[in-house]
């Protein structure tokens, strides 16, 4: 590697490059990255629910999907009737039913996940993950298999000479259901803060005397707050939004929201009624999430969430 | 910390509701597999038969293939769109990163059966009311986007920009920087992520039930009509295939980035 | 001629300074190591140097050229990164090969030279391995080798040591060393090591808060710092308040609390300005109390309050009164206990007076 070397290569390469209106314009260019999403959102996304919204308020026709005159009475006939009040009100409950059943059964297996050494981490996360990789109709069918009047837990249950249970076709079929499919969401997101946690912490609580019960409430779960934060909005929202499994567990006993927007929609043809009631639970699910939100952020006990980079 | 009695404990429940959690999937299969119309136990037997109607079924095979080409379409669709996205996000969105962050993971987060209805109405507000098979691949594209997102902005963002310098150090342009060094160690990422947006959509269910038509009906609607009236195993078939392609997604998501890359946390 | 000169250079992130209004040349083979606390702004002088960064204002000049705006790609200058950055989809020889390639070097050539490189560090045979096959070590070897075999007109280093364990970081220093004397390349390493700085420069810049404190070889900002901050920084000084009393060839005299103390002196000091005077441990000797003193030697006598067996040495803290406690090092056996009163003798040319900035 002589000398001369050096300088031929040198006198290839060295220079100063593009001048600088052409690095100005590929700066610009760089942009263009950005154009096709942006688009998709705003044209498929943004404009739509900004036309739901407009839509909710024209006038209900029998002859075309809306007339164009622009009132207020959807969401005057929406609020006074208190079949609507009743059937949000369920959906409220379901979800925070089966979000507290989901926050109670995810948390160990966060916990051993979080915990779990790496190898076995890899098969635990293939066991969280696969299930919600296997469409909510899949395992709809599973449970409705098991769960039915002449399924296999009320086969089991005759052949020990046991009262069989109505586990379908009604809110407890549509709770495990929705519990199942959302355990995975709560996992993933408390499994995630729980990571983060230093183990060493429990060591340290340990040795200072705390029980296993005690270094989980005071040290552990104070810590995992945003994950469990996380986790429950997002398993809540997922849950009142849910069209599949009250539908098909919960038969036409069980009415939510969604299944009366949809119907609305598509059956009684009442586009406004039914953008108005969309409009409306959007209203109301932002609410209870921004209370819930900052409720948890006034126990004092969240730390700041900063940008995670 | 958890000590080796209170491990035992921890254990035994974790594999109680490992069991609930696998439990309907593993029915479904059973139910496949079982050769009478009904799954009982002890099971009748193991027999292909249900398989050979859901192959003789012309409503479940049409509906099979039109599920895969519109998970094809809005796979291609959302990988390129999405991609790029997250490259721009990552690299040049600055001091916007975050709003755009929230803006393009919105489609997940609101409620998939309002985002069908919005589509729908809007489709024919605009005139284009019935756009059909154009309509569903751009309701899954709108879907499938996110899941591309998030998957490929985290290899890009567990990349180290040190080996680009590196590259441009040693000579290489910005482009051929980016064919040669960032490409092919964010491919994993992008792989991932298409294989997503391919599940994602074989597996939508609320954008289709408001944009399918007439004579184009996605697996799941099949499915969903099925089951309201019927319970027989055919559909077990159907599930059964959506659970193979399910693990191989996850085997493959494991290999190439790690499925560490889906923690939703807060942290 | 200066292979490397920086020209003013000053860059700011934001309102935040990083380098302010440096100036550096390295001659042609010069190894010169650029010094200071994290923070300090000498990663980010390496990198507008490689051009990751712009300049804020001033000019960078490679082999005589003004490269300040031009991209990496088109400077040639070899880089270690701290972190290596070696690609971790190629093999050995692939990272080595690449910037050959880049440069469209013909494929007979480049496995011919990739080879040569690999076997002059000794990586002969590991070729076709992978990055993460590799230990520390070789890794780094990889890395060195990537960048020396484009012939770069410069040598930039990264920290390129900060990864390796203690014993290995030691044996590199002089591995270094003596690879960049082969090429004859002039190298720009930073460090935050003083050691590694002392040992591997031929000269050494130091900088603190993006400012140049001292630039010379180490022998000079060893035993004539500039101020309190770099005798501070390099190696472990005791430091004196005092006023000059006298100066002249050379010397000067310092008023201190101890008495007047003969010193070495920084020629801007003037007559009854404020001094610190700095004097390395090592360079105090401990005798006993009632000794002759040496000829010319300053002497102080104290009460040792402390004793710390080193190994080889020891180190004691020594009351010479006035409030000032000395920390000397000697051999272990100068005294054996702690309580024991004792002469601390230094010569002249051990002490170094320095300005003291009044507030």
């Amino acid at each position: 590697m002589g000398a001369p070397a050096r300088d031929v290569l040198a006198v290839e390469l060295v220079g100063a490059g593009p001048p600088p209106e052409r690095r100005l314009a590929r700066h610009a260019g760089r942009h263009v990255l950005i154009v096709p999403a942006l688009a998709v959102l705003i044209v498929f996304f943004v404009l739509p629910y900004l036309n739901l919204t407009l839509i909710s308020l024209m006038t209900p026709s029998h002859q075309a999907p809306y007339a164009r005159v622009l009132t207020l009475g959807n969401y005057a006939t929406l609020l006074r009737d208190p079949f609507t009040w009743r059937v949000i009100w369920h959906t409220l409950w379901i979800g925070v039913a089966t979000t507290a059943i989901c926050l109670v059964i995810s948390y160990p297996l966060a916990y051993h996940l979080a915990r779990a050494p790496r190898r076995l981490r890899g098969l635990l996360m293939i066991l969280v993950i696969s299930p919600l990789l296997v469409g909510v109709l899949i395992r709809t069918y599973g449970w409705m298999i098991l769960l039915q009047d002449t399924g296999l837990i009320n086969q089991t249950l005759r052949a020990l000479h046991l009262p069989a249970a109505p586990l379908m076709y009604n809110d407890t079929g549509v709770l495990i259901g929705l519990v199942h499919v959302f355990v995975p969401f709560m996992v993933l997101s408390i499994a995630g803060t729980i990571q983060t946690i230093d183990p060493e912490l429990e060591f340290a609580a340990r040795s200072l005397g705390a029980g296993a019960w005690r270094t989980f409430r005071r040290v552990v779960f104070p810590l995992s707050l945003p994950g469990v934060l996380a986790g429950t909005v997002l398993v809540w929202v997922l849950t009142i939004s849910s069209y599949v499994i009250p539908s098909l567990l919960g038969g036409f006993t069980v009415l939510t929201v969604p299944i009366l927007v949809v119907r609305t929609v598509t059956e009684l043809f009442n586009w406004p009624g039914g953008s108005a009631f969309a409009i409306l639970f959007f209203v109301i699910t932002l609410a209870v999430v921004g209370l819930y939100v900052r409720a948890m952020g006034h126990a004092g006990r969240l730390p700041d969430q900063g940008d995670d980079r | 910390m958890i000590r080796p009695r209170e491990r035992r404990w921890m254990a035994v429940a974790v594999a109680v509701l490992y069991v609930f959690l696998l439990a309907p999937i593993a029915i479904v299969v059973l139910a496949a597999l079982n050769s009478g119309a009904y799954l009982r136990f002890p099971p009748e037997g193991l027999s292909l038969r249900w398989f050979v109607a859901f192959a003789e079924s012309r409503s479940f095979t049409s509906s099979l293939r039109f599920s895969l080409k519109l998970a094809a379409l809005a796979t291609a669709a959302s990988t390129v769109v999405g991609t790029m996205a997250s490259v721009w996000i990552v690299r040049f969105s600055g001091r916007w990163r975050n709003a755009f962050r929230v803006l393009f993971v919105a489609p997940l987060a609101v409620p998939g059966i309002l985002t069908g209805i919005a589509l729908l109405i809007f489709f024919y507000a605009v005139g284009w009311g019935n756009t059909g098979f154009v309509g569903l691949v751009i309701g899954h594209t709108l879907i499938c986007t996110p899941y591309v997102f998030l998957i490929t902005s985290a290899g890009l963002l567990r990349f180290d920009r040190t080996l680009e310098e590196a590259a441009r150090n040693l000579g290489a342009g910005a482009l051929r920087t980016f064919w040669r060094i960032t490409l092919p160690l964010i491919k994993g990422g992008i792989i991932s992520g298409a294989v997503f947006a391919f599940v994602a959509s074989y597996d939508e269910f609320n954008i289709s039930l408001l944009l399918s038509g007439v004579g184009m009906t996605p697996l799941p609607i099949q499915l969903f009509d099925y089951l309201r009236f019927s319970f027989d195993p055919t559909a077990a078939v159907a599930g059964t295939i959506s659970i193979g392609m399910a693990f191989v997604v996850v085997l493959v998501t494991q290999k190439l980035v790690g499925l560490d890359a889906l923690y939703l946390g807060g942290g | 001629m200066a292979q490397i000169v920086l020209d003013h250079l000053t860059k700011r992130f934001g309102d935040t300074p990083a380098v302010t209004d440096l100036s550096l040349e390295l001659a042609s083979g010069e190894l010169v190591a650029l010094l200071g606390p994290s923070g300090c702004g000498k990663t980010t002088t390496l990198r507008m140097v490689a051009g990751f960064e712009t300049p804020t204002a001033g000019r960078v000049w490679l082999a005589d050229r003004d490269l300040t705006d031009a991209p990496p790609e088109r400077r040639n200058c070899g880089m270690v990164f701290q972190n290596y950055a070696l690609f971790p989809h190629l093999t050995v020889e692939q990272n080595v090969a690449f910037g050959l390639e880049m440069r469209g070097v013909e494929r007979a050539e480049i496995r011919r030279r990739v080879a040569d490189i690999l076997d002059k560090v000794e990586l002969g045979g590991l070729g076709g391995r992978y990055p993460r096959q590799l230990s520390g070590g070789q890794q780094q070897r990889t890395a060195l080798a990537r960048a020396l075999v484009v012939n770069p007109s410069v040598l930039l280093l990264d920290e390129p040591l900060a990864n390796l364990d203690a014993k290995l970081r030691e044996e590199m220093r002089f591995y270094i060393r003596s690879l960049q004397r082969e090429f004859h390349i002039t190298t720009l390493y930073v460090t935050h090591d003083q050691a590694e700085a002392l040992v591997l420069a031929d000269r050494v810049a130091i900088l603190m808060g993006g400012v140049l404190q001292q630039y010379g070889r180490p022998e000079d900002v060893y035993h004539r710092p500039r101020s309190a901050a770099v005798a501070g920084f390099i190696g472990l000084t005791n430091l004196i308040p005092g006023r000059v009393r006298a100066r002249g060839a050379g010397r000067v005299i310092v008023d201190t609390a101890l008495g007047p103390v003969t010193a070495g002196g920084d020629p801007a000091l003037r007559e009854g300005a404020d001094a610190l005077l700095s004097v390395r441990p090592e360079q105090l000797d401990l005798l006993r109390p009632d000794a002759a003193p040496r000829n010319g030697a300053n002497v102080l006598r104290g009460t040792v309050r402390e004793r710390t067996f080193l190994g080889s040495l020891a180190d004691f803290r020594v009351d010479v009164g006035g409030g000032v406690v000395l920390r000397v090092q000697g051999r272990p056996s100068a005294v054996e206990r702690a309580g024991d009163a004792v002469a601390v003798a230094f010569d002249a040319d051990a002490a170094w007076a320095l300005p003291r900035a009044t507030s």
